[in-house]
């Protein structure tokens, strides 16, 4: 037994060790309220470790009385965490939503009404933007307020550019044809997507005058796969089928990812958002990435909003001291730093200063004038799916694209019944 | 030894190293990489083309990774946890593979037959139902919470080989228990158990390495960040746009470690313990 | 006499208690029969219990709530009231294709990875049956995949399989010049299965050879030798004596193969994701989507039943094909 014995021993020596290591968590005075606060921050760029070395001490400091416990979760694994905790009836008090799952979680009835559970609810919201602010929107209330917010933009290498012999970025639908071909000539993808989602082909979509869905959302039919929806991915699939645009748009494991790609020179550009030059300062630092606005087609240059919400939970025991965490989570102060790590403010008043932080948000703010939401509904995952398939099918062959668009909207529009 | 005559079987040796030889380097070259990626900086990307002598090596990754974000601690977490699941996993399948080997009771081939279905399972499926049920036996958010639901789910498998196992051991010695007295308990813990002890250590190893590696139930019920176990703190290195590929791989690196450790050193009994483990089963 | 776990045969011993004891053993005993068989009974539960009641309470009860939750359209907000469907989510699975074709794909991932790791695990483990030096090493080289988390090697090969530059086609095609192109690993779906198969069978080799390995070391010298003897070459000596000797054993691991590549999961979810276009779907990559992306719990338990039953009558399909009418045990 003398195994068995070993093992025992060191069980006993490893429990030792850590109820000595929690000892001290368990010792928390009963006078202070304890607000947990889930998110998908990621380690690298800063996020995590301005959120929990700067921003929560520094709410503490002020807040005596309020402890923050923020725990990180992987973002892949972020959404299927909530829906486990609602089945379970365990939430927490404030979540970093994405904007696409708020409807569906309002819709579960899980999340407090803000403009009914914050006495100061149309203050706060008339300090940031509209966009971020109506993706929290649904069915008479508000369940959230922005906490950042993002969009795509053309980010290109410099370099690059110039190797292919390109004037500057281009700024039409045109431009971007034309530049492609020149860009193959010379061995390069001018255009990288890393795959078929609304987020990577509605941008051309909405540039181009088309929509997903007709204005109040209720039907796809007509809209999807109208002319011009059909035309913006017409012009895209042209371009993979002249081999100027790289595999990994129908399949991700073809070749080079987006960044890595720019970075080893073998695409110029792709369309990305601001945590991509936290990134390369940090992962790439000897690469350039510049942006520039979404190549405009005939309604414009419109990208699409991305971002995420804070919503607080309708099970909350703690909803003040949950709400004075998330009152300063969209102070100045707070939006402030986590700008330095690639976070957009989602303050009208950051128009001001964003650009102080970092030159290259200008551009992001630019862009997120006329950038639009996508389909704020409960099924929007299953939506957002059927849209990458059949999209994708357009881009293998197997489907013309009038064809594939028109069999997603059908099904979009029975998901939006 | 040697069947055959002496100089064919020189050739045949070198021909089966050769050959094993072989097959060790395409088992071992995605290693050898992940270990090359670990020592690179700042690897955020696997260079394409792949190299596997890395420009400026360095252990930054290992340090970062192991003083990030309390990455010891989940290693402890996920320590305690493996080692009490095994601890309590190995007695109670080794009890019901007593029952089940040396008794005949009413209900005996439905209890077996149920613990084959466990087996079948895919664990996913349980996921909610298990943490409702772990949400009402206030095990939700804690190691223990872990350790109970990892012991239960290797139980199926274990108690199946220990049964196998023990049912091959001569009744006769524990006949002579009887005679002289001894109770089921006893015979048990004086007898069977020491007899099975390669048995043992491979039902062990088969249950620590489960629960090292096991992700899902960790991420789903525990929600304080000082009680995440390795393989969540490894997936935390993937961030939301970009994954710190060294970072990942140096965090696998140090989880690999400890059981590539208990299975070398415990090898030989593991390999005698199938033998008439599994052989049976 | 009851033959003693020493000699190699498998079998049934010449009495008919399950159990092989001895006539000698069984022999009434005079008076205490029916207190000893109480005992009996007493003892054997107190033994069973505590590891069957948990096993029944972690298990087998969610088991049981997972098939309920599969009969309804089952509302995920706790309170809330579900809408009763009976076998309906299963009829639904039925008519669905891409239900099918993860079936398929799951189906082929089992026909690549099961006789892969056996065939290559037996072949493994008949190399290491000798005094190999660095057996020891060799062992533990062959082991370094199974103790991987899955995770972990599944991005390493996601890497590995990139076509434009992966590991694997940089030495196939750019160094070894083995390809006239670059193979597209991950990016079909018959390819795609075949690359996962690859994976699954390199990281479930090690398992099945110290299994094999274990076994083929208790082959007795003797009836190697008597074989050489009568003048049999080393593969006839192999399929005379030692297969035979050892089909229990394959007949165990192949059915803990085919549980196992049924419940293929991780690694079709972070390389393929089921993609590209839900070509390279399976059962659980499949139910996982309806339940926790979709939010049908009812449909994606439904589709985890059907795999279990699936797994359930293969399992008991094999374990008749590899008994011996001889051999009957219960």
């Amino acid at each position: 037994m003398r195994v068995g014995r070993l093992i025992v021993f060191l069980g006993v020596a490893a429990a030792v060790a850590v109820m000595a290591a929690t000892a001290g968590a368990r010792t928390s005075s009963a006078r202070t309220t304890t607000v947990t606060f889930w998110d998908a921050y990621s380690a690298g760029g800063g996020e995590v470790k301005t959120l929990e070395s700067v921003v929560i001490p520094g709410f503490e400091k002020t807040h005596p009385g309020i402890v923050v416990k923020d725990v990180t979760i992987p973002y892949d694994d972020l959404h299927q965490k909530l829906v486990t905790g609602v089945a379970g009836g365990q939430l927490p008090d404030l979540v970093r939503s994405d904007i696409i799952w708020v409807p569906e979680l309002a819709n579960l009835g899980v999340l407090a009404p803000l403009d009914q559970a914050m006495p100061d609810f149309k203050k706060v919201a008339a300090r940031v933007f509209k966009g971020p602010l109506a993706t929290n929107y649904w069915k008479g209330h508000y369940y959230g307020l922005p906490l950042d917010t993002n969009t795509r933009i053309f980010n290109y290498n410099p370099a690059a550019l110039d190797a292919i012999g390109a004037s500057g970025p281009p700024k039409t639908f045109a431009q971007l044809v034309s530049l492609s071909a020149q860009a193959k000539s010379k061995g390069y993808d001018l255009y990288a997507e890393s795959g078929t989602s609304c987020w990577n082909v509605c941008p051309w979509i909405w540039s181009n005058g088309g929509s997903v869905t007709n204005p109040t959302y209720t039907k796809a039919t007509g809209y999807l796969n109208g002319p011009k929806s059909v035309a913006a991915i017409q012009m895209l699939v042209n371009l993979y089928k002249a081999g100027e645009m790289p595999g990994i748009i129908i399949n991700s494991n073809a070749g080079l990812g987006t960044y890595d790609g720019i970075n080893q020179n073998k695409y110029v550009a792709t369309l990305d958002g601001p945590w991509m030059d936290a990134i390369f300062s940090a992962a790439y630092p000897k690469t350039q990435v510049a942006g520039s606005l979404v190549p405009a087609g005939p309604a414009g240059s419109i990208s699409v909003v991305g971002g995420e919400d804070i919503v607080m939970t309708k099970s909350s025991r703690n909803k003040t001291a949950a709400l004075e965490f998330l009152r300063y989570m969209l102070g100045y102060g707070t939006q402030a730093q986590l700008a330095l790590a690639g976070q957009m403010p989602v303050l009208t008043s950051s128009a001001k200063w964003l650009t102080r932080v970092h030159p290259y948000y200008a551009t992001y703010v630019k862009q997120l004038a006329t950038a639009k939401p996508r389909t704020p509904t409960p099924k929007w995952t299953q939506i957002d799916q059927v849209i990458t398939t059949d999209v994708a099918k357009a881009f293998q062959g197997s489907e013309s694209v009038q064809q594939a668009l028109t069999d997603a909207a059908k099904q979009i529009d029975g998901l939006l019944k | 030894m040697v069947v055959g005559n002496v100089r064919r079987a020189h050739t045949v040796m070198s021909a089966r190293l050769a050959l094993l030889s072989a097959g060790a380097v395409v088992m071992i070259l995605p290693f050898a990489y992940m270990l090359s990626t670990s020592f690179k900086p700042n690897a955020l990307v696997l260079s394409i083309p792949p190299q596997f002598l890395p420009h400026h090596a360095t252990t930054s990754n290992y340090t970062q990774a192991w003083s990030s974000n309390q990455f010891g601690h989940y290693f402890v977490n996920s320590l305690w946890v493996a080692v009490v699941t095994t601890v309590a996993a190995v007695l109670l399948s080794a009890m019901m593979a007593y029952a089940l080997a040396r008794f005949r009771f009413p209900g005996r081939t439905v209890a077996f037959g149920l613990i084959l279905v466990g087996l079948m399972v895919p664990g996913l499926m349980m996921l909610i139902p298990q943490f409702l049920l772990a949400k009402k036996l206030l095990l939700l958010n804690s190691l223990w919470g872990l350790v109970v639901f990892y012991t239960g789910g290797n139980l199926a498998l274990n108690t199946f080989l220990l049964r196998s196992f023990f049912q091959d051991i001569p009744w006769e010695l524990e006949e002579a228990m009887v005679v002289d007295g001894g109770g089921p308990w006893t015979r048990f813990w004086r007898l069977i158990l020491p007899l099975s002890r390669p048995a043992l250590a491979v039902v062990a190893i088969f249950t620590f390495l489960a629960s090292w590696d096991e992700f899902t139930w960790a991420l789903t019920i525990i929600n304080d960040p000082s009680k995440y176990t390795l393989p969540i703190g490894i997936a935390l290195f993937q961030g939301q746009h970009s994954t710190s590929w060294g970072l990942v791989f140096a965090a696998s690196a140090i989880a690999i470690g400890p059981v590539i450790a208990i299975f070398a050193v415990f090898q030989r009994q593991f390999v005698s313990g199938i033998a008439t483990g599994a052989v049976k089963a | 006499m009851r033959p003693s776990r020493l000699t190699a045969s498998s079998n049934s011993g010449t009495t008919s208690d399950p159990l092989g004891r001895s006539a000698t053993a069984l022999r009434p005993r005079f008076r205490s029969t029916s207190v000893r068989r109480r005992k009996e009974i007493t003892a054997a539960y107190l033994f069973l219990a505590p590891g069957f009641f948990l096993f029944a309470l972690v298990i087998l009860y969610p088991i049981v709530r997972a098939f309920q939750i599969s009969l309804f359209n089952w509302s995920i907000v706790p309170g809330t009231a579900s809408h009763f469907l009976g076998l309906h989510n299963y009829s639904r699975a039925i008519h669905d294709p891409i239900f099918w074709r993860a079936l398929e794909n799951t189906g082929f991932y089992m026909a690549v990875t099961v006789p892969g790791q056996i065939v290559l695990g037996l072949a493994t483990a008949v190399l290491l049956d000798a005094h190999v030096p660095g057996r020891g090493l060799f062992r533990t080289i062959y082991y370094l995949p199974v103790v991987t988390s899955w995770v972990v090697v599944s991005l390493l090969f996601q890497y590995l399989f990139i076509t434009d530059g992966g590991l694997a086609n940089w030495i196939l095609h750019d160094n070894l010049h083995l390809v006239g192109h670059n193979i597209d690993w991950l990016g079909t779906r018959w390819m795609a299965m075949i690359s996962l198969g690859i994976l699954g069978i390199w990281k479930g080799v090690g398992w099945a050879m110290v299994i094999f390995l274990a076994a083929l070391q208790g082959v007795p010298v003797e009836l190697k030798e008597a074989a050489a003897v009568d003048g049999a070459k080393a593969w006839a000596r192999f399929r005379a004596v030692s297969l035979p000797a050892i089909r229990p054993v394959i007949a165990f691991v192949t059915v803990m193969l085919v549980i196992g590549s049924f419940n293929v999961f991780i690694s079709v979810f972070l390389m393929t994701k089921g993609g590209p276009l839900d070509e390279t779907q399976v059962l659980l990559t499949y139910m996982y989507r309806w339940a926790f992306s979709y939010l049908d719990f009812g449909y994606g338990s439904a589709l985890s039943f059907i795999l279990t039953l699936i797994v359930f009558v293969l399992a008991l399909a094999q374990l008749r094909l590899f008994r011996r009418p001889a051999e009957a045990r219960s």
